[in-house]
C-alpha cells in the first residue's frame, strides 16, 4: 500500500481539483474541431478521426462534472468551517511540495547533459538525501552504494547509452571515450 | 507432449533460469517493502526488458509480479504493515497470531496458501489458455471490440465506491490513446504541432511517471513514521501441514482467484475482498474471521496469489490485458512483435511453453527463498521511506530515458508523476488510465473493422452471437451493480480504498 500524503483529502482541496479537471476536460472537448481533422466525407462515419476523442472526452467531461456537482452539493449541505477553509489553503499549498522535488529532478536532467550521468547522479542523490533529512554518515554511504549500483546495473550491465556531456570534452580522448562509455 | 518438452528446453536455458530466479527473488523483496511493490518495480524495469529476448524479459517481469504477491505477506505478519493493498486482510488476520506469539505459524500458513494458489493458477493457465485461444479463433472484429469494451466496463465496476472517478480515469486513458497519429487518414490528433506528441503518448514514460515517480514523491513528502518492531514467534513449519486441514477454503479460494484473474478488470484486491466476505459467510468458523482465524489468512493469500498467473490467460489467448501489470507486460510483447492472441500458439509455441514452465518453477524458487530469507526480508521491509523515495526517483530517470533514448520522455514522465501524486492524494484510481491507454487502440481499431464490414450498421454488435452474449452479460452486470448501489448507498467517508 502506498503511503498516503494526507489521511483524508480536504473538501475544498477536492473541489479545487474537480474544478481543474472539469475545466480541462471541457476545454479539450471544445478544442476537438481544431485538434483533429475530419477526414474525407466519402468514408463512413465510423472512420472519422474525431470520433474516438469525442467519445472519450465526452465521458471524461461528464464524469468530471458529476464529481464537481457532488463536491458542490456536499459543500452546500455542510458549509466548511473556518478551520477547514484554512486547512484547505494549506492543503493546496501542499501541491507545491512535489513540484519542489520535480524541480530537482529537472535539474538532475540538466546535470546529466552537462556533467555526465555519474557525476549528476551522485550530486542528485546526495542533495536529495540531504533535503529529505538523511544526514547521518550511514546514509551518505547508502547513497554512494545506490549510485554505484545504478552505474553497475544500467551502464556496465545493460549498456544504457547516455549523451556525452560538455564536461567530458575537457579530458584527453582515451579518457573521454571511457567516460562516455561507462560513466 | 512435444509442446511441454519445448517449454522444458526453454527453462533449461541458463539465462532464462537465472532471470527467473532473479525476478522471483527481487519480486519477493520489493513486495515486502511498503511503497516499492510490483507496479513501481515493473514500470522502472520495463524499458530494460525491451533489449532482452521476449521470454527472458517476460520471465523477469512475471517473477516480480508473482514474487511480490508472496512477499507482501511478510511485513503484514512481522511488522503488521501490509507490503501492498492485497496484504491488508493478511495483516488483519495475522495480528492476533502475532499477539499470541505465533507469527511463524501465520507466516507458514500464508506461504503454503500462496504456494497452492499460485500452483493451481499456473495449472489453470496451462489447461485453459489453449482451449480459449482455439475458441477465440472464431472471434470476429465485433467480438474483439466487445471484449475490449467489456474489459473497460469491468474495470469501472471493479472500483466499487469510486466508479465515477474510475470512469473519468478510464476515459482519460482512452483520450490519451488517441493523441498523436491516427492510422486511417494519417492525421494528427491533439498533438498541437508538438513533435514529441506526434507518435502518441509513450507508454513507458507514462507508466513510470504515474506509478513509480508519483510513489517516490509521496515517500519524499510524507511524514516519517516510527519503525514497528519485528515480531517472530511460534513454530515455522506448523502452518505447512495445517493449511490442508482447510481444503475447501484453500482450493475454493484458489479457484475463485483464478476466475477473478481471468476476468479483466477485477484484480487481486477485489477478488480477495469479495472472497473473504463469502468465505466468512460460508465457513463454520466464520465468527472468528478478523480475530486470527487460519482460514482468514488462507483466503487472503490463496486468492491473492492465484490471480497473477490467471491474469495471463486473457492476455495470451485473446490479447486483452486485465489489469495494470499485464497491461505493462503487453508492451514487452509488442516491442518484440510477438502478438498475443489466438495465433500466438501457432507462431511462437516455444515462447508460450517456456512461460508455463518458468511460472511453475518460479513458485518453487520463491518458496525456497522464503524458507531461508524471511528474517532478512522483514528487515528490508523497514527501509527508510525517504531513502526509498530517493532511490525510486533516481531509478525513474534512467528507466524513462532508456525506453526511447529521448529526454522529452522524461518530461512526459514528470507531468504524469505530478498527476499521479495528486490523484493518489485524492484516492483516484490510476489503473483505469493505463488500461484505457492500452485498450484504446484495440477498441478503436476493432470497432472500425467491425463497422467497416457492416457498412456502419451498429446492429453487428448484437447480431454476432459472441458479441451479443458479452453485451447481454455486461448489461446484466451493470443492472445488478446499479441495483446494489441503490440499496447500499454509503456516505463518502466509508468508501473503500482501492489504492491504484
Amino acid at each position: 500500500m502506498s503511503a498516503e500524503p494526507e489521511a483524508r483529502a480536504n473538501r475544498l482541496e477536492s473541489l479545487a481539483l474537480s474544478i481543474i479537471f472539469a475545466a480541462l476536460s471541457t476545454g479539450l472537448l471544445a478544442l476537438i474541431a481544431v485538434a483533429t481533422k475530419s477526414g474525407p466525407a466519402s468514408a463512413g462515419w465510423w472512420t472519422r478521426p474525431w470520433l474516438m476523442p469525442a467519445v472519450a472526452l465526452t465521458i471524461l467531461a461528464a464524469a468530471n462534472l458529476v464529481t464537481l456537482w457532488r463536491e458542490v452539493t456536499d459543500l452546500r449541505a455542510r458549509p466548511p468551517s473556518p478551520d477547514e477553509a484554512t486547512e484547505g489553503w494549506t492543503a493546496l499549498l501542499g501541491w507545491l511540495r512535489p513540484l519542489e522535488y520535480l524541480g530537482y529532478f529537472a535539474a538532475y536532467l540538466w546535470g546529466i547533459l552537462h556533467l555526465g550521468y555519474f557525476a549528476a547522479t551522485l550530486v542528485f542523490v546526495f542533495f536529495l538525501m540531504w533535503r529529505a533529512g538523511l544526514h547521518a554518515p550511514r546514509w551518505q554511504l547508502a547513497g554512494l552504494g545506490l549510485v554505484l549500483f545504478m552505474i553497475g546495473v544500467f551502464r556496465f550491465g545493460l549498456g544504457v547509452w547516455m549523451p556525452a556531456p560538455a564536461l567530458y570534452d575537457l579530458f584527453p580522448d582515451a579518457l573521454r571515450s571511457a567516460l562516455i562509455r561507462w560513466f | 507432449m512435444e509442446f511441454l518438452w519445448l517449454g522444458l528446453q526453454q527453462l533449461s536455458d541458463p539465462w532464462v533460469f537465472l532471470t527467473m530466479c532473479s525476478g522471483a527473488i527481487l519480486g519477493v523483496i520489493v513486495g515486502a517493502i511498503p511503497g516499492a511493490g510490483a507496479a513501481v518495480t515493473i514500470s522502472i524495469l520495463l524499458p530494460t526488458t525491451f533489449s532482452m529476448e521476449p521470454l527472458i524479459g517476460m520471465t523477469l517481469l512475471l517473477g516480480i509480479y508473482c514474487g511480490s504477491a508472496y512477499g507482501s505477506a511478510i511485513p503484514a505478519v512481522m511488522i503488521n504493515t501490509p507490503g501492498s493493498p492485497v496484504a491488508v486482510l493478511t495483516a488483519l488476520e495475522a495480528k492476533p497470531f502475532v499477539d499470541r506469539g505465533e507469527a511463524r505459524r501465520a507466516l507458514s500458513l500464508a506461504y503454503s496458501a500462496s504456494f497452492v494458489g499460485g500452483m493451481m493458477a499456473v495449472l489453470a493457465l496451462m489447461l485453459l489458455t489453449l482451449p480459449l485461444a482455439k475458441v477465440a479463433r472464431n472471434f470476429g472484429s465485433a467480438d474483439f471490440a466487445m471484449l475490449a469494451f467489456a474489459a473497460l466496463v469491468l474495470v469501472i465496476v471493479g472500483h466499487g465506491g469510486r466508479r465515477v472517478e474510475a470512469t473519468a480515469a478510464m476515459a482519460f486513458g482512452l483520450f490519451l490513446a488517441t493523441v498523436g497519429i491516427e492510422t486511417a487518414y494519417s492525421t494528427q490528433r491533439y498533438s498541437f504541432g508538438f513533435s514529441f506528441l506526434a507518435g502518441g503518448i509513450p507508454l513507458v514514460p507514462m507508466v513510470i511517471g504515474l506509478f513509480a515517480m508519483s510513489e517516490a514523491l509521496i515517500q519524499l513528502t510524507a511524514r516519517e513514521v516510527q519503525k514497528p518492531a519485528i515480531q517472530l514467534g511460534g513454530r515455522f513449519f506448523q502452518g505447512f501441514t495445517e493449511v490442508f486441514r482447510y481444503k475447501v477454503t484453500l482450493f475454493g479460494s484458489s479457484i475463485f482467484g483464478i476466475l477473478c484473474g481471468i476476468m479483466p478488470g477485477v484484480g487481486e484486491f477485489l477478488a480477495q475482498q469479495v472472497n473473504y466476505v463469502w468465505a466468512r459467510k460460508l465457513s463454520k468458523d466464520g465468527a472468528n474471521f478478523g480475530k486470527g482465524a487460519p482460514e482468514g489468512i488462507i483466503v487472503s493469500e490463496a486468492t491473492n496469489n492465484s490471480v497473477p498467473p490467471a491474469a495471463l490467460i486473457p492476455l495470451l489467448a485473446l490479447g486483452i490485458p486485465g489489469e495494470e501489470l499485464t497491461a505493462m507486460m503487453l508492451a514487452v510483447f509488442l516491442v518484440h512483435n510477438v502478438i498475443p492472441g489466438p495465433d500466438l500458439f501457432v507462431q511462437r509455441p516455444e515462447f508460450v511453453a517456456g512461460l508455463y514452465w518458468t511460472l511453475l518453477a518460479m513458485n518453487f524458487v520463491i518458496i525456497g527463498f522464503l524458507l531461508v530469507a524471511t528474517n532478512a526480508i522483514a528487515r528490508a521491509a523497514q527501509i527508510n521511506k525517504r531513502f526509498l523515495g530517493v532511490a525510486i526517483l533516481t531509478l525513474s530517470l534512467i528507466g524513462t530515458y532508456a525506453s526511447g533514448y529521448n529526454f522529452a520522455d522524461v518530461g512526459i514522465a514528470m507531468v504524469f508523476a505530478l498527476l499521479g501524486y495528486v490523484l493518489r492524494a485524492h484516492r483516484w484510481p490510476l489503473t483505469p488510465i493505463l488500461l484505457g491507454l492500452v485498450m484504446g487502440p484495440i477498441l478503436e481499431g476493432r470497432m472500425r473493422q467491425a463497422l467497416g464490414t457492416a457498412n456502419g450498421d451498429l446492429t453487428i454488435f448484437v447480431t454476432r452471437p459472441i458479441s451479443a452474449i458479452i453485451l447481454a452479460a455486461l448489461v446484466l452486470l451493470v443492472v445488478f451493480t446499479f441495483r446494489g448501489w441503490l440499496k447500499q448507498r454509503k456516505p463518502r467517508e466509508d468508501w473503500q480504498i482501492n489504492d491504484t
